[in-house]
């Protein structure tokens, strides 16, 4: 009776826990309490950081519970992230929640967008220099492109090992945005330039929304086919969005496929940083080139859009470029807080969302570049 | 390895050079059709114009075999003094009841006869205007 017992006791989570798993439930338990609490991205937080505490609750080797052994039920449900699968079925829910308007009324807002995936090559360069191989260098760079799927997508093609801390550290960041983006906005800029007033945009027919999606995914995707389940689903997603005759689809995209798999993408990336295998130098790397990408990403949205400015005889807002980082809305809405504590009557919450969605696409280029030039 | 050796290794200069460029150009070409798209669609929408503009063309090219006497020479004065005290491009309709309260002959058959000469021409937008050249030509 005593050797059940004891056997018992050594297989319980009190006698295996090691201080990395304590560490990691700690960080799960912020990463919830910053979503329910601070409401900081709650919809990745909270599956994320529950995910943690399930991926950390230490489990006896052998008995197929853990996400990185082969019959577990959570490495099933991990296919789905280390085989890409649901970051382009999150593209799809995106392209159908996704107006485009803003985008056809102005397409030179577009331009903002690419400046800002500057930052996930200048975060390839200092991967490499401080020692990652160019794979796992591509993969933290994609951080920059602050797109969590993109950044999943990538990683689970060239550096399957690094998911957890990637996944991590790009949604932890697209979540910390209102902290991240405004001193760096409010620095690149004078009081001059953050009051400049947007032109009201064009009104963009029903026709423009509908050939968006098509010419926007043929053009990108035969210039970078790398960028195809991405882009491919989310143009999907926004023309069944558009039609209007598929309104049926395109509400099942927008709620049940992408609240589904987001569930199953947070739980799952959220249970892969198991302390032994996320509490390693590498992650520590990886967080701050992830910061330094995600803050240069940023800078070069900001400085682009004041080059542009030079040139364009109806001036733009720089802060807009800041939006030119994906994490779709968030960004956006970081860009109409900080212009209206200068002018709270100056409304660019509307004029970011075109920089914004260009980001995801640029993003989504950016990662079928790396990743074609990497395989 | 690190630093810039590690970079100069592993081509990381040209992949991200490249990287860039080919991001900033499909957004820029992007950018180019998608600010194309409504001026496309409104060609599109006004195809029919052009066939007709075409048409107008060729009709112009073929020689009008109309014959003005002296009367259709006057009623074509008459018509272009009133049409001078009209808006340009002016209503068919107010001409032609300018001309019946005027007490001009034959104001319909006349007026038929002047729009056949190309004396008075559509704008295609509901309204007409005064040909000179064409009034040169037949009734001066």
């Amino acid at each position: 009776m005593e050797t059940l017992f004891l056997d018992f006791f050594q297989n319980t989570g009190f006698f295996l826990c090691d201080y990395r798993n304590i560490i990691m439930i700690l960080v799960g338990m912020l990463f919830i309490y910053l979503g329910i609490a601070k409401d900081y991205e709650p919809l990745l937080l909270v599956p994320i950081g529950f995910g943690m505490l399930m991926g950390n609750i230490p489990v006896f080797k052998g008995l197929g519970l853990g996400i990185y052994e082969s019959n577990s039920v959570l490495h099933y449900l991990y296919l789905g992230v280390t085989q890409g699968v649901y970051p382009p079925l999150i593209f799809l829910g995106i392209g159908a929640m996704t107006d485009f308007s803003t985008l056809l009324a102005r397409p030179v807002l577009m331009l903002l967008g690419a400046a800002a995936q500057a930052g996930i090559f200048i975060t390839f360069l200092g991967a490499l220099a401080l020692g990652f191989t160019p794979h796992e260098a591509a993969s933290i760079g994609i951080i920059g492109g602050a797109d969590g799927p993109t950044a999943i997508f990538l990683t689970a093609k060239l550096a399957p090992t690094l998911i957890g801390p990637i996944a991590v550290a790009a949604y932890s960041y697209m979540a910390l945005v209102p902290v991240i983006q405004p001193p760096i906005m409010r620095f690149l800029t004078s009081r001059k330039e953050r009051l400049i007033r947007m032109e009201e945009p064009r009104e963009v027919t029903k026709r423009e929304k509908i050939l968006f999606p098509i010419i926007a995914f043929l053009l990108c995707c035969f210039l970078a086919p790398a960028a195809l389940p991405l882009l491919g689903m989310l143009c999907f997603g926004n023309l069944l969005k558009e039609a209007v005759v598929t309104e049926r689809l395109a509400v099942a995209a927008r709620t049940s496929i992408i609240d589904s798999v987001t569930i199953l993408l947070g739980v799952t990336v959220g249970a892969s940083t198991q302390g032994d295998v996320f509490l390693t130098t590498k992650s520590v790397g990886i967080f701050f080139l992830g910061a330094l990408s995600f803050c240069i990403a940023t800078a070069c949205g900001v400085i682009f859009a004041k080059f542009m400015n030079l040139f364009l005889k109806s001036k733009i807002n720089p802060l807009l470029g800041a939006a030119g980082v994906s994490a779709v809305p968030d960004s956006a809405r970081v860009v109409q807080v900080v212009g209206q504590r200068e002018d709270p009557t100056n409304f660019l919450l509307m004029h970011a969302m075109a920089p914004n969605i260009s980001g995801v696409i640029g993003s989504a280029i950016a990662a079928g570049v790396l990743w074609s030039f990497m395989s | 390895m690190y630093g810039l050796e590690a970079i100069a290794t592993n081509n990381g200069w040209a992949i991200s050079v490249v990287g860039v460029s080919i991001v900033f150009t499909g957004l820029m070409l992007l950018s180019l059709s998608i600010s194309r798209i409504h001026k496309i669609l409104d060609l599109w929408d006004n195809r029919n114009d052009i066939r007709i503009f075409r048409k107008k063309t060729q009709e112009k090219k073929e020689p009008v075999l109309l014959v003005f006497t002296e009367n259709n020479k006057e009623s074509a004065r008459q018509f272009r003094l009133l049409i001078k005290t009209m808006d340009d491009p002016f209503s068919l309709q107010c001409l032609l009841y300018l001309a019946q309260i005027s007490g001009l002959e034959r104001p319909h058959s006349s007026l038929c006869r002047l729009i056949k000469a190309g004396i008075i021409e559509p704008d295609h937008q509901g309204k007409y205007f005064f040909n000179r050249e064409a009034f040169k030509k037949f009734a001066s």
